[in-house]
């Protein structure tokens, strides 16, 4: 570069030195120094210009080429903005689309956790036969942190709410409690403050509390003061250690962080309650499969030290981010195969165009390369042009992408996780911008090829607008492609369609329409004692009852179809016969005696409790019928004793219908046995923290909006510092239990509509493009008698068979791939891959979309004036 | 349409041009005007180039790597730059003389079968 400064520096002077001496040259021959000049002047030629050539030789060529050819380009398409427009919306609905599934596998699946070195971390779970993940018990835990040596740092969790009293008005607060090392595992320290210490795992510590950013921002004005304060949650003073940095999370948003310490001692101080998530990170070095073997020593040592509760169980370790994407990357993967197929589609569509386009610029490339142009500058060209258009469309597809994916998150608020770190950001950028790139050269490389190719002199020769049948040819394969693709994507929204279909055929074995359930916080001054507890939930739910429209209406500790788990073991008789991992287990439902009638759970045997089951009588319980029908199948369980781990040997009164706790479409192979007590006969150690768990439902005609503020008003109507929250009607609990199906389904039905319209769009184009070459054919068959409805039938029945043919290719290709899909995801229920109504169905609309495309250009063609068209010659 | 027309005409001249600069560089190095006036001596003052246009032709030689360039004084004792042909231009020019003969020739061909048709 250096060089060619120094050269064109000295440029001018090498001219006027040039000038001079041919001027020289001149005078010696006689001329006056005058005409000598003149003469030299003319011999050099255009001095301005011949400086500018020699500065374009130093320049780089291609980027000047490449302007040239943008500039060209922009002119081109502005000629013909219909064309041009089309074609960029078009890509930017394909190219959106794309973006917009990427940004969402990006955040989801691909993006690394938020932590230092966080393929290091995992989650570690015990585990018993037939369950995976099961939740570690403190004192298990308290064991691997103290004999295993894989892990540079262990911690345990637990999940908690919290009502927050102090300071302001009464708020509901999502929280941990946690040992202390959690925020050291995971890398991260807080911004203010400090960390707990080991001090804080003991009991009777002082009660201490790490908040998030978010809280100390709203609750505390970013004070520096906040720290060391106290606050008050449910009706406990904790004193303020730290302040985490801003956007710290783990897997909720949590804004308080307690020590598990401070939580409820039956959560870590019993060895058979398993209620401890533990989080650790693998030293250097050391492989899942290492640490696993470690475990599993260490739980055999467990097994042998306390038969009873940890006989049997083993280990499990997950990477922790494998454990927060959980089974939706095999969902998105899926997804962003459709929209694949989408944008491929599109790119037919374009390709089709720009053939259509090229055919009629045959001339035009002609006379270019006539005039020297070679064949390699034509193609680039061309591919400036489509680049152009893709990225344009490229552009307009970033829109399309940010608000799609606003709209689907706004649809589906819990349905994803690490769903608040999607967005458009630089590596969705890339993908925008290479996928633009990508599709630009490949649906522009064969209109480019083909015109480079084209044959100058029969071009030239013929006034013809160019060669059309060869053109035909590629856009019907494309159009074949397209109905093919098309019909792939219909078959999988379909086939999701009929499995919703059929969850909602599922009876859950209770009435989920016109039920509200909702949380209620209780004034920890009502919730002293057990008995002040008991007392506080029945009064609360008397007032509740008395609203006018509340037909019934009692609480639950789980809220059927909602995920939450309260699972142990369970044996028939009075005698515990084996450890309580191989001991059956069940689900428990803590309930009020009216839960029967507000849930219309359906009663089989015996009765439901009454207000008459106390902490003082006699302890019952009532089962479900999967558990009678397991348990016992030769005897009315009624009367049998159950003894219930953690609780009482007590005495059936009841078999009630199973309800389908784990979804509608559940095989029930986990906890599928149900058991139902009465919250009022729990002991009192258990009380509160049931009580905490407790949703209450309410069973009325009216709407949420109307029952609500009826509600509040009984709630507030005991004290100030009552809050209600996690508002849900049980039809909202059943769709989000089908979110896995739901979003899915929605999006692909979207795309499947999206490649419906461009590919009806592309069959419409390439007949009516067809029918326009034909037009003289058209004359000539008409002229010789041929009658409308035969040249109707003709158009009709060349789109139909391209159609035919696309729908038999891609009926093979959906057969395949929704074998494939159903055979690695619980997507499909109550449907098989190769269901027939789908399929049909599914064809059915497709032929039927084609021959509406094609209608158009064949009442066109049947209206062809004969004489007209002849005479178009 | 039109600045390329001629664009690409030029690039036709220039190509015949840089093979004549290659071969007069052959004989020495020689400064710009030294080279104008023996392509025109050569060529018996057939070719009429402009002699401006070898300017760009030479820059673009120097860029390829095929002529380099010195400091010199001309024969009327003047500071002039000078022009030699590299090892590199050498190759180049061996190869663009052999493309040059077979064009020639074939064009040749061509046409002497139609002096012939002329003539009966």
């Amino acid at each position: 570069m250096r060089r060619r400064k120094r050269m064109l520096e000295e440029l001018d002077q090498d001219i006027r030195d040039h000038i001079e001496m041919e001027t020289q040259e001149n005078i010696e021959r006689g001329l006056s120094p005058e005409e000598a000049r003149y003469a030299a002047l003319r011999k050099f030629g255009n001095v301005t210009r011949v400086a500018e050539e020699t500065r374009a030789a130093w320049s780089s060529m291609w980027i000047e080429q490449l302007l040239q050819d943008l500039s060209y380009g922009i002119r081109a398409l502005r000629k013909n903005p219909g064309f041009a427009t089309v074609i960029v919306l078009t890509l930017a609905l394909g190219i959106g689309a794309n973006t917009a599934i990427f940004s969402v596998v990006r955040a989801v699946v691909l993006a690394p956790l938020p932590y230092p070195q966080p393929d290091r971390l995992v989650m570690v779970w015990e585990s018993r036969p037939n369950v995976k993940t099961l939740s570690a018990s403190y004192p298990d835990f308290l064991e691997w942190q103290r004999n295993t040596r894989s892990f540079g740092m262990m911690a345990a969790l637990t999940f908690r709410d919290y009502d927050l009293t102090s300071a302001g008005a009464p708020q509901h607060l999502n929280g941990m409690e946690v040992s202390s090392g959690f925020f050291a595992t995971l890398g991260v320290e807080p911004a203010k403050g400090h960390d707990f210490t080991p001090l804080e795992d003991l009991p009777h510590g002082t009660p201490a509390v790490i908040i998030s950013d978010r809280l100390w921002r709203t609750r505390f004005a970013s004070s520096p003061q906040a720290l060391g304060k106290s606050i008050l949650l449910d009706g406990t003073e904790y004193t303020i250690f730290g302040v985490l940095p801003p956007g710290f999370r783990f897997i909720s948003d949590a804004d308080v962080y307690t020590s598990l310490a401070q939580g409820e001692p039956l959560l870590y101080n019993d060895r058979t309650i398993h209620a401890i998530v533990s989080i650790a990170r693998l030293k250097p070095g050391v492989s899942i499969g290492q640490a696993e073997g470690e475990m599993s020593a260490v739980q055999e040592s467990l097994d042998r030290l306390y038969p009873v509760a940890d006989g049997n169980l083993g280990a499990n370790i997950v990477p922790l981010k494998q454990q927060i994407v959980g089974d939706v990357g095999g969902t998105l993967i899926l997804l962003l195969g459709a929209v694949g197929i989408v944008l491929l589609i599109a790119c037919a569509n374009v390709a089709n165009l720009l053939l259509v386009r090229s055919a009629a610029r045959t001339r035009e490339f002609a006379i270019r390369s006539a005039l020297g142009a070679s064949r390699a500058r034509v193609v680039r060209q061309l591919l400036t042009e489509s680049v152009l258009l893709a990225m344009t469309g490229g552009i307009l597809g970033l829109i399309v992408a940010e608000l799609g994916v606003s709209q689907m998150l706004a649809e589906f608020p819990q349905s994803l996780p690490r769903a608040e770190t999607i967005g458009v950001n630089l590596p969705v950028l890339l993908f925008a911008f290479s996928i633009s790139l990508a599709v630009g050269i490949a649906f522009g490389l064969a209109p480019a090829r083909k015109s480079s190719r084209a044959d100058v002199q029969s071009s030239l020769k013929s006034g013809d607008r160019g060669s059309t049948r060869s053109h035909l040819g590629s856009q019907s394969a494309l159009v074949i492609i397209q109905m093919a693709l098309t019909l792939v994507l219909l078959v999988g929204a379909g086939l999701l369609l009929r499995s919703i279909g059929g969850l909602r055929k599922v009876n859950p074995g209770f009435n989920t329409h016109h039920v509200v359930t909702f949380k209620v916080g209780l004034s920890p001054s009502l919730t002293r004692t057990a008995s002040d507890t008991r007392m506080a939930y029945q009064q609360l739910l008397d007032r509740i009852r008395r609203i006018p429209g509340v037909q019934a209406a009692d609480f639950t500790n789980i809220v059927p179809l909602s995920e939450q788990d309260n699972g142990g073991p369970f044996w028939v008789g009075p005698q515990q016969s084996t450890s309580m991992q191989d001991a059956p287990h069940a689900l428990y439902f803590e309930t009020g005696p009216e839960y029967l009638n507000t849930m219309e759970i359906p009663l089989l045997r015996g009765r439901f409790f009454t207000p008459a089951d106390t902490a003082d009588s006699e302890p019952v319980i009532v089962i479900s019928s999967v558990l009678a029908n397991t348990y016992f199948r030769d005897q009315d369980p009624v009367g049998q004793t159950i003894t219930v781990a953690h609780w009482h040997t007590a005495r059936v009164i009841g078999v009630v219908g199973n309800v389908r706790h784990w979804g509608l479409g559940d095989p029930g192979t986990y906890n599928p046995s149900q058991i139902y007590i009465s919250f009022y006969q729990l002991s009192d150690q258990w009380i509160p923290a049931f009580a905490r768990a407790l949703s209450v439902a309410v069973r009325t005609p009216l709407d949420v909006a109307t029952i609500m503020p009826a509600v509040r008003n009984v709630v507030y109507g005991t004290g100030g510092d009552q809050p209600v929250y996690s508002v849900r009607t049980m039809q909202q609990v059943v769709s989000e239990s089908m979110a896995s199906q739901r979003l899915p389904m929605i999006l692909l039905a979207v795309f499947a509509a999206l490649a419906l319209f461009l590919a009806s769009v592309g069959i419409y184009g390439v007949i009516s493009y067809s029918v326009t070459q034909r037009v003289q054919e058209i004359g000539v068959r008409m002229a010789l008698g041929a009658a409308k409805r035969q040249i109707f039938k003709m158009v009709i029945g060349q789109g139909l068979r391209l159609a035919l043919v696309g729908l038999t290719i891609g009926a093979a290709a959906a057969l395949i791939l929704a074998r494939l899909i159903s055979s690695f995801s619980h997507l499909l229920y109550g449907v098989g891959p190769s269901d027939p109504v789908t399929f049909v169905s599914v064809s059915l609309v497709l032929t039927g979309v084609a021959v509406l495309a094609c209608y158009i250009p064949a009442r066109r063609a049947s209206r062809v004036d004969p004489m007209v068209a002849l005479r178009r010659e | 349409m039109s600045t390329k027309e001629q664009r690409e005409r030029i690039e036709l001249l220039q190509g015949t041009l840089d093979l004549l600069i290659l071969r007069t560089l052959l004989l020495g190095p020689a400064h710009g005007h030294a080279i104008a006036k023996a392509i025109e001596f050569n060529s018996d003052d057939v070719l009429q180039v402009e002699q401006g246009s070898l300017y760009p032709a030479l820059h673009r030689l120097i860029k390829r790597g095929w002529v380099s360039v010195e400091a010199g004084i001309s024969e009327n004792n003047r500071r002039a730059k000078f022009y030699r042909l590299t090892t590199k231009g050498r190759r180049q020019l061996a190869v663009e003389t052999s493309k040059w003969e077979r064009l020639a020739g074939a064009i040749a061909r061509i046409l002497r079968p139609a002096a012939q048709e002329g003539k009966s």
